[in-house]
């Protein structure tokens, strides 16, 4: 009794309120800030991710991030993985949800459907992809051997590893998109809609100058969210190329994987682990400005 | 709801003691062991090494050995562990001892057995300064696997495949044939490494004349020879002498190929010929020694470890994980484990079953032998950059110069 009593009073004192928050910062700074200043602490050095040894190198490791190719093409790759997914999920995504605002026959299964994929494991989304996209019994060499075709090597060559693996990523999470956009539409007020209609306005007119400008919150959270998920894509990769042929498919995060593990290069990883870190921030400040600077507009 | 409560609490605290009291309980006086292998609990190695186990644990009634067999994380949970200092007593190296486990392994130099080791194997397990730190229990003595059937229909003499150019000479024969050369199981990139671990010690090593071993070893790396051998790798996809999909068939692909005589020749150790006689048991296969690439040169054969195992120096235990190691030395336990894969024992003096295979190995007795070229002159982690940029080139997203220069880089970065 007394010890609840304490407890009350202290909470009653000012600025007491802050203590609730103690456990969420303890667990912060154990899982996000210790391992950062680790990650940062291990990126200059030669550390080889398993041995008791190691040395300080300086900025050896920060160095040969600008003269390694590899990095280089994994940039571009997650570069490309961010944007192109982020650009083919809104085009599904608003396509989806403009489809099922509308009262249509089998509206809630349509999107159910199309949301589902969104809670499998991006690792087995990557595998049933694979299993389609694979060149000895896949299904699409399959479906193409029924009408006399030779069957393609899809993933052997690195361009289109690259459109397969977006392809694949935009399927899986266009969903969330439709889901967004969705409570977007549901929040425009119809009786625009009906004054426009009664002013003549085209329904083009009326999505470019009602739809479009209502669904501003939905875009900025809808690409935020894409935008991150493809810059650290990860999964789907591993699963359906690995990173390859070659060097072809990586993306950051793959190559920071592959570089820690097979490489067996720990301290350079964690430089490039830095740099995906600095690479995402960049992007998303610089998006979320030019956002906010149009929504003052 | 109070009681209830107060129930859940004391069955909680009843378990939770419980099990404290059961994990703190050993029987007085036993030792107990960790031993952990790189074998799949159902492979004819795991349980040639549970058998000796068990007659260790039912020998010596104050040790009690538990025996944990590996899977494809074996490597990853090696390294989780050598990164935390928390190893098993006892372990085997998968072809690391040197220069990746050493630094945790006791020196078995003082063990008495070690001019007994094959000299096959002894190179490949001694460090630079004369120490070795497992004892090999055989050696995976290879060359270039091959399907016997196929090359006699194509008209190719075995002995007469020295060089290269002989080599091309006969994949020319075999492909006139309708059979694939070479078969290769590029899904899983390593099947890719391992071609060039088979064939750069014939562009770097093998030949006295041309011989960049004390280079490799003091951080230069001559990236012009790499640029011909990857050269090797293009032409012979570029003359349709590989399989059209490897870049996505696999291994298990590859030994059936050969079991089936749609292949003609494998890079891989002869556990390509053990996984290709459960698909024909029948098929006549065999090995034969990796061509030279220089005229002044003549053929080799690879060497590596396949079982061998070590002692952590921090076990708690070191005398008793010495006495389960040197267990392993008496000839019917190291016959066993090498008889379980088909290859020649550790020890000079042991004999080891090696079936089928008997032939190849007394044809081929006597021929210079090679350590794994990443294991033995590449900095480690260089492994997965030969594997890379051979797919690259595979794929015709590298050229053989883009693929040089890679390994240039990785090893003048990897180098210490």
């Amino acid at each position: 009794m007394k010890i609840r009593s304490s407890a009350v009073s202290i909470l009653q004192k000012p600025n007491s309120i802050n203590l609730l928050y103690v456990p969420a910062v303890i667990l912060f700074i154990c899982l996000i800030v210790y391992p950062f200043f680790e990650g940062l602490r291990i990126a200059f050095t030669d550390w080889n991710g398993f041995s008791q040894h190691y040395d300080y190198v300086g900025l050896e490791n920060f160095k040969y991030l600008f003269k390694d190719k590899s990095l280089f093409i994994a940039i571009v790759n997650t570069l490309l993985y961010g944007i192109g997914s982020t650009f083919f999920q809104q085009i599904f995504g608003l396509s989806y949800a403009l489809l099922l605002n509308k009262k249509i026959f089998g509206r809630n299964f349509a999107r159910t459907l199309i949301y589902l994929p969104v809670l499998i494991a991006p690792v087995i989304m990557g595998y049933m992809w694979y299993f389609i996209f694979q060149y000895s019994h896949g299904a699409l060499n399959d479906i193409l051997s029924i009408f006399g075709a030779e069957s393609v090597d899809w993933l052997a060559k690195g361009d289109r590893a690259i459109i397969l693996i977006i392809f694949a990523n935009t399927i899986q999470f266009c969903g969330i998109s439709m889901v967004i956009y969705l409570a977007g539409l549901q929040t425009i007020p119809k009786m625009y809609y009906e004054a426009s209609g009664i002013d003549g306005a085209s329904v083009f007119c009326q999505f470019r100058y009602i739809t479009v400008p209502m669904l501003r919150p939905a875009f900025i959270t809808s690409i935020t969210l894409n935008l991150i998920g493809g810059l650290k894509l990860f999964d789907v990769i591993k699963a359906l190329t690995n990173g390859g042929p070659g060097y072809a498919s990586h993306s950051l995060s793959t190559l920071i994987d592959y570089t820690y593990f097979k490489s067996q290069s720990a301290g350079y990883s964690a430089a490039m682990g830095i740099l995906l870190f600095i690479l995402i921030m960049v992007v998303t400040l610089a998006f979320n400005k030019l956002s906010g600077e149009k929504e003052l507009g | 709801m109070n009681s209830f409560k107060r129930i859940m609490i004391l069955v909680l605290i009843a378990a939770t003691g419980s099990f404290l009291f059961a994990s703190g309980q050993q029987d007085e006086g036993v030792v107990e062991l960790t031993m952990m292998i790189n074998f799949g609990a159902d492979t004819a190695t795991a349980v040639a090494f549970e058998e000796v186990v068990n007659a260790f644990n039912n020998e010596y009634d104050g040790i009690e050995v538990t025996l944990i067999a590996g899977d494809a994380n074996y490597e990853a949970l090696m390294k989780s562990k050598m990164a935390t200092n928390e190893l098993p007593d006892v372990w085997s190296t998968h072809g690391w001892s040197v220069m990746r486990y050493s630094e945790y392994l006791l020196p078995l130099n003082d063990q008495g057995w070690g001019d007994r080791l094959n000299p096959a194997i002894k190179p490949v397990i001694t460090d630079s300064n004369g120490n070795f730190y497992v004892l090999p229990l055989d050696v995976d003595l290879a060359g270039v696997s091959y399907n016997k059937s196929v090359v006699k229909a194509a008209g190719v003499d075995i002995a007469d495949i020295r060089t290269w150019d002989d080599l091309f000479a006969a994949m020319k024969k075999i492909k006139a044939i309708g059979v694939t050369p070479v078969h290769i199981g590029g899904k899983d990139n390593w099947t890719i490494g391992n071609f060039f671990d088979w064939t750069a010690p014939a562009m770097y090593v093998t030949d006295p004349d041309n011989n960049s071993s004390d280079e490799l070893l003091n951080g230069d790396f001559d990236t012009a020879k790499w640029e011909i051998l990857a050269g090797l790798f293009k032409e012979m996809n570029e003359k349709g002498y590989m399989n059209v999909d490897n870049l996505t068939s696999t291994f298990s692909d590859s030994a059936r190929a050969l079991a089936e005589g749609s292949a003609a020749f494998e890079f891989y150790g002869n556990y390509v010929l053990t996984e290709a006689w459960t698909y024909n048991p029948n098929a006549e296969l065999g090995f034969f020694p990796v061509p030279a690439f220089y005229k002044s040169d003549s053929p080799s054969l690879i060497s590596g470890e396949r079982a061998a195992i070590g002692v952590w120096k921090d076990s708690e235990y070191p005398e008793e994980s010495m006495l389960l190691l040197n267990y392993f030395t008496r000839p019917e336990n190291m016959t066993k484990i090498s008889a379980s894969s088909a290859i020649p024992a550790g020890f000079s003096d042991v004999e080891s079953d090696t079936g089928k295979l008997k032939d190849d190995y007394s044809r081929w007795f006597g021929t210079p032998a090679f350590p794994y070229f990443d294991r033995a002159f590449l900095p480690s982690g260089m492994w997965d950059t030969m594997c890379s940029t051979g797919a690259g080139i595979l794929s015709g997203d590298m050229t053989t110069a883009d693929a040089a220069a890679k390994m240039n880089e990785d090893f003048n970065r990897m180098y210490k």
